[in-house]
């Protein structure tokens, strides 16, 4: 692969957005950077900006309210991108997926690549996903 | 000019961003070990920017890659001025446009944290580049001339003659790098309450090209530095490896102060040491 393709897979910057979790993924998102887990030794950084993002890890349920803003940031962010599902209620709702405001999990919004189940997820599982993520790109980079 | 000066001028244009890449790595491995952490591979800026480039992104402004490749191409001119032996105080110049030009790019962005970032390199650059002119005309009356090799021929360090313009050199180095106290327009690090700050809007390749004029511009200021203790190449390179250290280390043990903080009392404290200095070289 050239440099550039290899490049694409050794620098995921990474988006969070916490599109109505009750924190409890988002707070084991966010231990994924510190030193007992560090994030950073596979180039992993959190960015802040979608036009900076490769990896967009969405947490907590959809409702209507919030699905035009994920929608939004996806829509900012530059191709190739990958969508990674954390939890139980961005996987499919979770336990609210029969409430009358959820729209379900990310899925009915936007394109997910990678599930992340657990509620909330564990650190080690939201890693193995980015890596999981990156693995799907480098087939498709390697096809194109 | 002759042709020695000449290939001096290309191994600087080719050289030193990757020095710069490379500072960055070390930078960013130095940082996670501090922090009890493994860090990323030395080469991730390479790949970071690598990544960036294959990225195709429409640019918030028009105006925006125009400047961006401005701000690149003078801050490789200032490289190939100081490989060149020219102007230390031209090299200067040139490197401050390259700043300004990153600035007046934030400006044509539409985000609001892009143009609040804009506004405070404004403010950077009006409290770094006083400190870093008297620090060079400190260099230039000791030495005995304006020019890089002036510098690097004097036969005892200079720093013995101007102690009182180190803290203001470590004030420059930490804007430059976007290291804490002094991350206020754009941080190293990738979040701040200010999203990106200056670097908000560049996305894509202009984002890459500014990375790549960013550590043209380390390069720049760490070799200014390292004139400091420049007996050997040996030297310049300890020289210049310390105060990067230097920066890492307060980087990791203070939080950012406000621009007005900055304004109002590091730059005048730093300002006054080197003119004190300045002052005393005169009087000698």
């Amino acid at each position: 692969m050239s440099f550039l393709k290899t490049s694409q897979i050794k620098s995921p910057w990474l988006m969070h957005f916490d599109c109505g979790s009750c924190n409890g993924c988002d707070i084991e998102t966010l231990a994924c950077l510190t030193p007992v887990y560090d994030v950073e030794r596979f180039g992993i950084i959190n960015v802040g900006n979608p036009r900076h993002a490769d990896v967009l890890v969405v947490t907590g349920t959809v409702n209507p309210r919030n699905a035009e803003i994920l929608k939004n940031i996806y829509s900012q962010m530059p191709d190739p991108k990958l969508v990674i599902a954390v939890g139980a209620c961005g996987c499919s709702g979770g336990v609210f997926r029969d409430a009358p405001n959820v729209l379900g999990g990310i899925d009915k919004v936007i394109p997910v690549d990678v599930y992340v189940p657990g509620c909330p997820a564990k650190p080690e599982a939201i890693m193995d996903a980015v890596v999981t993520g990156l693995g799907k790109l480098k087939g498709i980079l390697e096809a194109s | 000019m002759n042709l020695t000066t000449f290939y001096l001028a290309v191994a600087g244009l080719i050289l030193a961003p990757l020095v710069g890449g490379l500072v960055a790595g070390v930078d960013r491995v130095l940082t996670a070990r501090m922090q009890s952490r493994m860090g990323p591979p030395l080469l991730q800026p390479f790949y970071d920017v690598g990544k960036l480039w294959s990225k195709v992104i429409a640019p918030a402004s028009h105006w925006q890659g125009l400047f961006v490749r401005w701000a690149l191409v003078a801050s490789l001119a200032s490289d190939v001025l100081l490989a060149a032996g020219a102007d230390v105080l031209m090299c200067f110049f040139v490197q401050a446009a390259s700043a300004s030009f990153v600035a007046l790019g934030a400006f044509c962005g539409s985000s609001p944290y892009s143009k609040l970032g804009a506004q405070r390199e404004l403010f950077q650059l009006l409290a770094y580049e006083p400190v870093f002119l008297v620090a060079i005309l400190c260099m230039a009356k000791v030495s005995g001339g304006f020019d890089a090799y002036s510098f690097m021929a004097s036969d005892q360090p200079l720093l013995y003659k101007m102690p009182l313009i180190v803290p203001g050199l470590l004030f420059v180095v930490l804007v430059k790098l976007r290291k804490s106290p002094f991350d206020i327009s754009g941080s190293h690090h990738m979040h701040q309450e200010v999203v990106r700050g200056v670097y908000t809007d560049y996305a894509g390749r202009d984002f890459a090209l500014l990375e790549i004029a960013h550590w043209a511009d380390v390069t720049v200021v760490l070799w200014i530095c390292s004139f400091l203790w420049a007996t050997s190449p040996l030297a310049m390179v300890v020289t210049a490896f310390l105060f990067l250290f230097a920066a890492l280390v307060i980087d990791n043990i203070s939080a950012r102060l406000t621009w007005r903080h900055m304004l109002k009392v590091v730059a005048p404290i730093s300002l006054v040491l080197a003119t004190a200095n300045l002052l005393w070289l005169y009087m000698e």
